[in-house]
């Protein structure tokens, strides 16, 4: 393994959700800042084909339920030719993090996350404009609850604290204000969607999707005192100054540090990103091919050091395996095994999102983590599998167990184990000898059954 | 568009209900020779506690509830992915399954009598049967949309012969989907991915085709139903553009239906009984005007409650009615000729 393949490696497990040794050869051939560029421009892309998925998963298609929308998201996750874009969506629902379980319409949270597809390499104040108005979070947050005469702060408090400046920044006043300008930004209907969300009865034709709706009626247009400005400010108002304030820009480049470079806090490193979105006036495109390109995120320091999520987990796996790749109704089985090892998607734990990197693995989720991923890979007719059977058989007739195991670690994008790993599968690869391609052999299982010993190690569960 | 052949919106039959009295994201219809109609419901996703809402409702066009038939799993008699129904001359009901790849056959007060198929891209082996028709010699057709052909069989599943390829062109088809035989035994397809409606001899031997891409006026997004009347005009539940077309042979079109539902009878019994819920909505908008930031069709499908959202099927019953399937509004829409 090339220093540049497992660059290349390290940039797509993090802007992606890892590549095939086939898939890393050809962005080692672009080039490592041109592969940058392309992924931050996930509209050269072509689409995913939305329509051979909403035909064959007619549920997939009405978004009622929300298994149905997790399964789509994960098949998305696997099958996208713009892993940046679904990364983004990835990580902007962890820091805005809207559950169903409050809202029982799972389309809502979906309609979300394509906010997040749509905006989510823009600007930042813009993705903030956007979420202010997404019903999901209106509702999430109790802003259609939010009236000129007896204000609601749950939104204004939660924009202030965890989606934009973090706790310290700002004072109960400017809660207060901030919520104030935020009255009368509702949902349409939001008595008899109220009333259906919290029973979750009787929908005669299905969910209905929600709008936004601005009652200036509501609306308390009064002067306000907020951050150290005074004015007779609306939301948008209020985003303009959170955006230009200090304290947003380190938050922001806090939480993209620690979801694309470390489960380490790292204060240079953070330093080095809030400059970048300073100088990029919040474009989050810029800050992200300064990431990328920056030494922090290339160091060796960097390489495996984030737990992967759940979701990264199953849909990385899936797409190393090369199966998945059209509607099958067997999908749902992946999104659940993401449930199972602690990530609902689409319905995060609370409005702080899910706890990350160690927190992801206990003992239960460890083996749900590890059992995902080796039923994923144990199926040798996968064509991905195959592929790797192939590309192995290609290194030789004869592969002694250290050649086998290093051929095995290059085909997982090129993995890079610590030496008491490698001398375990070496010991475990020694007590069938050479690797041979003869029908007698067994060679195909004996690559299957490696591949899955690699996946259950330490360092595959490491992003 | 010059209308010369109006319809008019009769009644809503269903509502979302995960068994009985109700719909869960119903495909397909058909109509029994006693004018008793079943209601295929797919449901899905495919996770423990829905499995079991697979079923087949019967009621009648009156919205009189009369039963149901089979329910989901893979066994003998149940369903994964039911796509389509057809009758055949004796009222056998048979079943299309895109995940078994087979035709299950039910008596048409629901006892499963028998079944066929066998995955596979060679004659007679199937990938995703989608629609199936009866043609005028009571031999089944089945659209094989992964195999991109036509295939017919006889009702105990002996394959007799296969129609078409991979392609764009006349008799050559991209994951083709519902399919119709007019009076005169002439089969008519929907050719999904090919956004056109072909029209073939009772031999398979390309006869016309209508549309082209878009969302204009006899255009097509992805026809997934087609039906034909005796007089030969041509119904297509356009499901990607959220509507249905009906067109004369010459293909120009004589209207377009974009849904206009208002509850179900047994809708208004559940308000009925929740007084406060159907006061609440009662007093709702719910044909708010949207401007959709993507998929403008879909999405504003998605708002208006009246609207079709996902018509999967188009159907006839001779006496001037036409039934679409709502499928992501779990019910049933239906027009008459005025």
């Amino acid at each position: 393994m090339t220093q540049d393949t497992a660059l290349m490696a390290h940039l797509l497990r993090r802007a992606g959700f890892g590549a095939t040794k086939d898939e890393l050869d050809q962005y080692v051939a672009k080039g490592y800042e041109a592969t940058v560029e392309e992924l931050l421009h996930p509209e050269l892309a072509p689409p995913l084909d939305e329509d051979v998925i909403r035909r064959y998963h007619v549920d997939q298609n009405s978004l009622m339920y929300i298994e149905s929308c997790q399964a789509y998201w994960m098949y998305r996750m696997i099958n996208t030719q713009r892993p940046l874009e679904e990364k983004m969506a990835l990580f902007w629902h962890g820091l805005f993090a809207t559950a169903y379980g409050k809202l029982n319409h799972a389309k809502a949270v979906i309609n979300q996350t394509n906010t997040f597809r749509r905006e989510g390499l823009g600007s930042f104040a813009n993705l903030l404009r956007e979420l202010s108005r997404d019903p999901a979070m209106i509702f999430w947050l109790d802003n259609k609850d939010n009236h000129k005469d007896a204000p609601n702060e749950n939104f204004g408090r939660e924009l202030l604290e965890l989606f934009s400046m973090g706790i310290g920044n700002y004072t109960e006043e400017d809660v207060k204000a901030c919520a104030r300008a935020f009255t009368g930004w509702t949902i349409r209907n939001a008595d008899y969607m109220s009333i259906r969300a919290s029973r979750d009865s009787i929908w005669p034709s299905g969910r209905l999707d929600w709008q936004f709706q601005y009652l200036p009626e509501d609306h308390d247009d009064s002067e306000k005192k907020f951050l150290g400005h005074t004015g007779r400010f609306n939301g948008d108002d209020i985003i303009d100054i959170i955006t230009q304030h200090p304290a947003s820009s380190w938050f922001i480049a806090g939480q993209l540090h620690d979801f694309f470079i470390s489960d380490t806090p790292n204060e240079a490193a953070t330093q080095y990103l809030t400059e970048e979105f300073r100088k990029a006036k919040g474009d989050i495109r810029s800050v992200m091919r300064s990431l990328f390109l920056s030494d922090f995120f290339r160091s060796d320091e960097a390489r495996f050091a984030r737990v992967k999520s759940p979701a990264e987990l199953v849909a990385g796996t899936a797409r190393l395996a090369g199966g998945r790749r059209f509607p099958e109704w067997s999908i749902v089985n992946l999104s659940n095994d993401a449930n199972f090892m602690g990530q609902e998607i689409l319905n995060p734990p609370t409005v702080e999102g899910w706890h990350t990197g160690q927190e992801w693995v206990d003992t239960g989720t460890l083996v749900e983590r590890v059992n995902s991923a080796t039923l994923e890979m144990g199926d040798a007719t996968k064509p991905g599998v195959q592929t790797i059977i192939g590309n192995i058989k290609n290194k030789g007739p004869v592969l002694s167990p250290r050649e086998f195991v290093e051929a095995c670690l290059d085909e997982v994008g090129c993995l890079t184990v610590s030496d008491s790993t490698l001398a375990s599968l070496e010991s475990h690869a020694k007590t069938q000898g050479d690797l041979k391609f003869r029908d007698s052999d067994c060679a195909e299982e004996r690559v299957t059954e490696m591949l899955q010993l690699i996946l259950s190690t330490r360092e595959y569960q490491m992003a | 568009m010059t209308t010369k052949t109006a319809f008019q919106y009769s009644h809503t039959i269903g509502f979302l209900a995960n068994r009985y009295k109700g719909f869960l994201h119903p495909v397909d219809m058909v109509i029994d020779s006693q004018g008793l109609l079943y209601v295929l419901n797919r449901v899905g996703p495919e996770v423990g506690v829905r499995i079991p809402y697979k079923r087949i409702t019967i009621c009648t066009v009156d919205e009189e509830y009369l039963g149901e038939i089979s329910t989901g799993g893979m066994g003998d008699g149940q369903m994964w992915w039911p796509s389509a129904m057809a009758f055949d001359s004796e009222d056998q009901l048979y079943v299309a399954d895109e995940a078994l790849n087979r035709v299950s056959i039910f008596s048409k007060e629901g006892e499963f009598l028998s079944q066929w198929g066998v995955a596979g891209a060679g004659p007679g082996q199937l990938d995703r049967p989608s629609g199936i028709a009866f043609d005028s010699g009571n031999n089944l057709l089945v659209t094989d949309s992964l195999n991109h052909r036509i295939q017919q069989f006889h009702r105990d599943g002996t394959f007799v012969g296969a129609w078409g390829e991979f392609g764009d062109g006349p008799g050559q088809f991209n994951m083709p989907w519902g399919i119709a035989v007019d009076p005169a035994g002439d089969v008519y397809v929907a050719d999904w991915r090919n956004d056109r409606i072909q029209k073939l001899d009772s031999g398979g031997k390309f006869i016309a085709q209508w549309g082209s891409s878009g969302e204009e006026e006899g255009q097509f997004n992805r026809p997934a139903g087609v039906a034909v009347d005796e007089g030969g005009d041509i119904y297509v539940a356009d499901w990607g553009n959220e509507r249905v077309q009906v067109l004369n042979q010459q293909g120009e079109v004589l209207d377009i239906l974009r849904g206009d539902s208002v509850d179900s009878t047994w809708a208004e019994d559940y308000f009925l009984a929740n007084p406060d819920e159907g006061a609440a909505r009662r007093a709702a908008d719910l044909e708010p005007v949207v401007d959709p930031p993507w998929e403008k069709l879909r999405e504003t499908s998605a708002n208006v409650e009246k609207l079709f959202w996902g018509p999967t099927s188009v159907k006839l019953d001779g006496q001037g009615r036409v039934y679409v399937v709502d499928s992501c509004r779990h019910r049933l829409q239906i027009y008459r000729k005025s």
